[in-house]
């Protein structure tokens, strides 16, 4: 019954485990920026000019989106079914992809059927067509609304106001996430960015090589050992208190279930290094099978090994012996043979 | 009939320009020079055959000149030898060999004396020591950090690390780092004899107490669990380090142990040994910066031993009479296993013929596996 119950427990976790899994690489998909009116911006394969909407695997795996929905109708979800089977709609890990918004769902896989202007809302939806990823409602209407610039560096983060817009939509301005994936700042980190930025990386990254700024900032090394040498010496103290503890324990419970049993140590035990060195002789006469046996008073282990023909087989070469039963004794057991 | 052996001139000369003796360089002879001696060193004198016979070999493959063109080299993507290779470009040979060493290793003359487990933490000041030697000789940190790891002892650790931090210096790394551990019995004694006092040698240490089965399987659960949460960047390593113990120790994957720790760790020793051999081409290994990470590697050596024989004396200074370490082990601190382990062994038996340390110097050496795996999780955070 136990077992039955662990095996039930466990098939519970696997599956749990499993849609999780499932669910875990599109649920890494955020919407990251999106342009409603194109002008003079991005250009689509068929030099049109259609607004668009940019995605990021905010993951460090490959997503592939081939399935998934896009809509700007939440009573709609499965509006736009981005296409299975197309390579592209694999998106490399903190990679982007571009879909147009331009209503013409015949020119690819990349061409959902609505645009922008329709509504101001936008889902990204996982395949199973019912868990909304990640939702966008972007402001319209008449402003102003401020522009914004940021950057981010190992010298800090700034975010700067560059002028603003009256209304949105506006032609060319994007609205997009200040970071990428990112919710970071007001706005759960959105803004009318400074500058388009399809198919790239929305905040201006001006950051140095981690190796450069420990060479610039520690030239001979003193900070990276002490630093370094201090979490090995506290990783294995760590472990040394622990241990310390539980062979504590552990010598504590082996004299208990010793006293139990009436053993008492004694004092002159033969120390382990004799079975040792017994148990390595041993071995060296059984596995290495490199030492004689011709001197008289040395006993030698040899494996027997019967080799196996089918000429000597008792299987091939005898019939099955009957089955017969026999009482030994009346105080016996009854045996077969 | 003259235009036939011109034709018959022709291939021939088209054919001698595709030799190895058409293309050969004085870079290539040096190379197969050092292959040789990798391979009479292994032969003859048994120093890590193992490990000299598959890198001296690979040392030879590499060097033989060819036109580039034909997919033969290590570096031309789509040949053999550039697929094997893509175990240690891109890492995964060394997790595998980590996979192999936890199901071999005996971890228990660890448990048993916990506290040998600091003289394990203490040789990595040889890391740390060449990282910094490195940055003043003008490496970069990252690949300063790469010939750091020299000193950890630990060529899987080596060619884990310098993959990623420092990809250019993976086959002088490599080599340097195989080459000072077969000539660990070479370079450690002397540092061992030079820091310790001929009271000090004699110390006898208190035999190792019994361990019981659930002390080792708590062991690689609990170790793992600690290091990784302390340094996640060594999780490949670590995590198939004690994943193997846990397989040797749990006792109901005998067959998945015996795997692991024979034929498995056998074929990625072969494999690895080979392409690190043949990723050493003269062109990208006979340079001036190749000679300096052999000079800084015998260097981390020899800190990592002073470091250790060092803190054990000063560890003694906290302990009472009769509990006191032989400062001989503190060599074993890198994590040379067993080679550093047997070391402390002989050196031991030079002055008390009856003193043997061997299990006791096993306790740093699997400590300082751990160490090395540590440390080389905290150079990648830092430096990748």
């Amino acid at each position: 019954m136990n077992k039955r119950l662990y095996l039930f427990l466990l098939a519970g976790c696997l599956l749990l485990a499993g849609g999780q899994a499932a669910a875990q690489s599109q649920s890494d998909i955020r919407i990251n920026e999106i342009l409603v009116i194109n002008n003079d911006d991005y250009e689509d394969d068929y030099g049109h000019k259609p607004g668009w909407i940019e995605l990021f695997n905010t993951s460090r795996g490959t997503v592939d989106i081939g399935g998934c929905y896009l809509s700007n109708d939440r009573n709609n979800l499965k509006k736009y079914r981005i296409p299975k089977g197309d390579v592209l709609t694999k998106i490399k890990p903190r990679q982007h992809v571009v879909l147009w918004a331009d209503n013409m769902p015949l020119r690819g896989t990349f061409h959902v059927n609505f645009t922008l202007t329709e509504t101001n809302v936008l889902y990204f939806t996982s395949s199973n067509g019912r868990n909304i990823v990640d939702s966008l409602h972007f402001p319209t209407g008449d402003g102003p609304f401020p522009v914004m610039d940021y950057i981010a560096g190992n010298k800090g983060h700034q975010v700067m106001e560059k002028g603003s817009i009256p209304h949105y939509p506006v032609e060319n301005v994007s609205y997009g996430r200040l970071m990428d994936g990112e919710t970071i700042g007001g706005n759960n980190g959105w803004a009318f960015l400074i500058k388009t930025t399809p198919s790239s990386n929305n905040v201006i990254l001006d950051s140095e090589a981690a190796a450069q700024r420990f060479k610039e900032f520690d030239p001979v090394g003193i900070i990276m050992a002490m630093t370094a040498m201090s979490v090995v010496f506290v990783a294995l103290i760590l472990l040394y208190l622990i241990f310390k503890q539980i062979g504590r324990a552990s010598v504590k419970s082996g004299r208990k279930k010793a006293a139990r049993a009436g053993i008492v140590p004694h004092e002159d035990e033969i120390p382990g290094e004799v079975y040792a060195a017994i148990a390595t002789a041993m071995y060296l006469y059984l596995q290495q099978g490199e030492v004689h046996d011709v001197e008289n008073t040395i006993l030698t282990f040899r494996n027997v090994k019967r080799q196996y023909t089918p000429w000597s087989s008792k299987i091939y070469g005898l019939r099955q012996m009957p089955l017969l039963t026999k009482t030994v004794s009346d105080n016996h057991p009854t045996k077969k043979s | 009939m003259n235009a036939f052996f011109s034709f018959l001139w022709d291939n021939l000369q088209q054919f001698f320009g595709y030799t190895a003796f058409a293309n050969f360089s004085f870079g290539h002879l040096i190379m197969i020079l050092i292959g040789l001696l990798f391979l009479f060193l292994a032969i003859t004198k048994d120093w890590e055959p193992m490990l000299l016979v598959p890198i001296g070999f690979g040392i030879i493959i590499g060097n033989i000149p060819f036109l580039e063109g034909l997919s033969i080299g290590v570096y031309e993507e789509g040949s053999v030898m550039n697929i094997l290779y893509q175990g240690v470009r891109l890492g995964f040979y060394p997790p595998l060999i980590f996979l192999g060493i936890g199901a071999m290793t005996d971890f228990s003359a660890l448990i048993s004396n916990p506290k040998l487990m600091l003289i394990g933490a203490a040789a990595q000041f040889g890391i740390f020591g060449a990282y910094g030697l490195a940055l003043m000789f003008g490496f970069p940190a990252n690949e300063a950090g790469a010939i750091g790891i020299i000193g950890g002892a630990d060529g899987p650790t080596a060619i884990f690390l310098s993959g990623r931090l420092a990809p250019d210096l993976l086959g002088a790394i490599a080599v340097s780092a195989y080459s000072y551990m077969a000539l660990v019995p070479v370079i450690q004694p002397p540092v061992m004899r030079l820091f310790t006092t001929q009271k000090e040698r004699l110390i006898r240490m208190r035999p190792p107490r019994a361990v019981s089965q659930r002390e080792k399987i708590i062991f690689p659960i609990i170790g793992f669990l600690l290091t990784a949460f302390l340094v996640p960047s060594g999780i490949p390593l670590l995590g198939m380090l004690f994943f193997g113990n846990l397989l040797k120790e749990c006792g109901v994957t005998r067959r998945l142990a015996e795997t692991a720790r024979g034929p498995l760790i056998d074929i990625v020793t072969i494999l690895i040994g080979l392409t690190v051999g043949a990723s050493t081409q003269a062109d990208k290994f006979l340079q001036f910066r190749s000679i300096q990470i052999f000079l800084l590697g015998a260097f981390s050596f020899i800190i990592a031993t002073t470091a250790g024989v060092l803190f054990v004396k000063f560890f003694n200074l906290f302990l009472k009479e009769g509990n006191k370490i032989n400062p001989l082990i503190g060599n074993a601190g890198v994590s040379a296993v067993p080679d550093s382990a047997r070391v402390s062994n002989n050196v031991g038996l030079e002055y008390d013929k009856t003193n043997y340390l061997l299990m006791h110097a096993m306790g740093p050496n699997v400590a300082g596996v751990i160490g090395s795996a540590v440390a080389a999780g905290i150079l990648l955070g830092f430096l990748s």
